[in-house]
């Protein structure tokens, strides 16, 4: 899971910029071509690509982080396999995404530093509880399959380094995706308690995986830089329509029922009713739906989230305790192992 | 027959003058569009940097489209072994794989739901992975 979604790229265009340089560079990105890291670009541009970059690499060290806690916990050997092969994937596109930034300007040590210390943001989903493997289950089928579809329009993009690690990356997330739904599919074909364990999972995680797509749209959101020099391609409330158009009607026909919920501090339910909204409209052939709570969305981004605090003291203790191997290799006296 | 050639005689045994070394290898990789990623394209002999670039434009990049070129030197290149290097391992990884997944999926959909109802879900799936 990963994504960058909900980053605010709030991007101050065109001040102090040489005019002629700034229309050859919209004439660049209007004629779809790739921008690349040498290139001439507006600060803001820069600015706004690394933010962006930088927040999608947060996200994904930080997201591995609930699932790998499930590892040792896997039902089965081949799950286990499967779920340690997905949390390598998410810090390697965490490498790959750090990567991009670093060539933007900014020290990957200095990213690490300003994560664990709050000065940056990774996505807000990461601060949701997975108590049960059925979490698991539906963080992947969900949260990845909100990744992949978001990825898609971002592999779009005009950043040339961004958008070839989003199609590196949008592999990798398929095959997250597949056995997300494998996991779900089984648990939903399974018996009553495994079908209980899937509906308290998928309750957990639905408004979560709406609001994975961030904010309600500003006016005009198609005139405003992220979009118009192609840095995002496709607005938010446009991308969860699509969502909900997809995976709407596959829950109801899995036999989840789709709720309105209420949450406690800790992120779990206490309130539930069926989500009155939720319907097809034949027309358009779009769902409607009971819109997020925005407050809470908010809320957690400033850091009052269920699993904030955890997430980035886990960070903290795993960057403190790798200190001495990250000396080992700078000071070069850290061989590696001989090939298996 | 010109002068010059008529007054070079045929002769054997070593050369007068010091063997002079060779060039340095370059490899070079050409990039054929904006933003697709560079390939590695062969090699080059050459003095320097500039050189090499100069005889890859020339070798590399004239006979089909390329965008940009890069030399890097042969020597700064380390790669793996076949014979001792095992990189992708040969026992089944299709648990990493989308399309390890693809089959058993689709059998447990179609349980559940009507085969349009499907179809259209998974117009969404990256069709190239699986
Ligand atoms: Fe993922
Ligand atoms: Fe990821």
């Amino acid at each position: 899971m990963s994504g960058s979604a909900n980053v605010g790229v709030h991007v101050d265009h065109a001040r102090d910029e040489d005019p002629a340089k700034m229309a050859e560079f919209e004439a660049k990105i209007n004629a779809g071509e790739l921008l690349e890291p040498d290139d001439w670009m507006p600060q803001a541009y820069r600015q706004g690509m690394l933010k962006m970059a930088e927040h999608h690499a947060n996200s994904e060290i930080i997201g591995a982080l609930p699932e790998g806690e499930w590892i040792t916990r896997a039902p089965s050997l081949r799950r286990k396999l499967a779920l340690t092969a997905k949390v390598q994937d998410e810090v390697g596109h965490g490498q790959m995404l750090y990567r991009v930034s670093q060539d933007l300007g900014k020290s990957r040590d200095q990213m690490l530093r300003d994560l664990i210390t709050g000065r940056t943001k990774y996505h807000n989903v990461f601060n949701y509880p997975a108590p049960t493997w059925g979490d698991i289950a539906m963080i992947q089928w969900l949260i990845d399959g909100a990744a992949i579809m978001n990825q898609k329009t971002l592999a779009d993009g005009a950043y040339g380094p961004y958008v070839r690690t989003m199609k590196r990356i949008n592999m990798e997330e398929a095959f997250h995706f597949k056995s997300g739904e494998d996991m779900v599919l089984t648990l939903m074909s399974g018996t009553k308690m495994q079908r209980q364990m899937g509906q308290e999972a998928f309750d957990r995680w639905w408004y979560p995986a709406l609001m994975f797509f961030g904010p309600p749209d500003k006016p005009h959101a198609e005139q405003l830089p992220p979009m118009r020099w192609r840095m995002k391609t496709v607005t938010n409330d446009n991308l969860r329509r699509r969502f909900i158009n997809r995976f709407a009607p596959a829950a109801i026909d899995l036999g989840l029922k789709i709720h309105v919920v209420k949450k406690d501090d800790n992120g779990m339910v206490i309130e539930r009713k069926p989500d009155e909204n939720l319907r097809l409209d034949e027309t358009t052939g779009n769902w409607s739906f009971t819109q997020p709570d925005w407050d809470e969305f908010y809320r957690v981004i400033r850091g009052n989230g269920p699993c904030n605090a955890k997430r980035l003291a886990l960070r903290r203790f795993s960057y403190e305790q790798g200190r001495w191997v990250r000396h080992a290799i700078l000071r070069g006296n850290a061989g590696l192992p001989p090939a298996a | 027959m010109s002068n010059v050639r008529e007054q070079s005689h045929p002769s054997n045994g070593d050369l007068t003058s010091p063997a002079e070394g060779d060039l340095k290898p370059y490899v070079v990789f050409t990039q054929l569009n904006r933003g697709d990623p560079h390939m590695y394209a062969g090699c080059v002999d050459a003095a320097d940097q500039q050189m090499a670039l100069q005889f890859a434009r020339e070798h590399y990049g004239q006979d089909q489209k390329c965008v940009n070129i890069w030399v890097v030197p042969k020597e700064a290149v380390t790669a793996t072994n076949y014979d001792t290097d095992l990189i992708w391992r040969h026992t089944d990884q299709t648990y990493r794989l989308a399309r390890g997944y693809s089959k058993p999926v689709k059998d447990k959909w179609r349980k559940l739901r009507r085969a349009e109802d499907l179809k259209e879900y998974e117009k969404d799936d990256l069709k190239e992975t699986f």
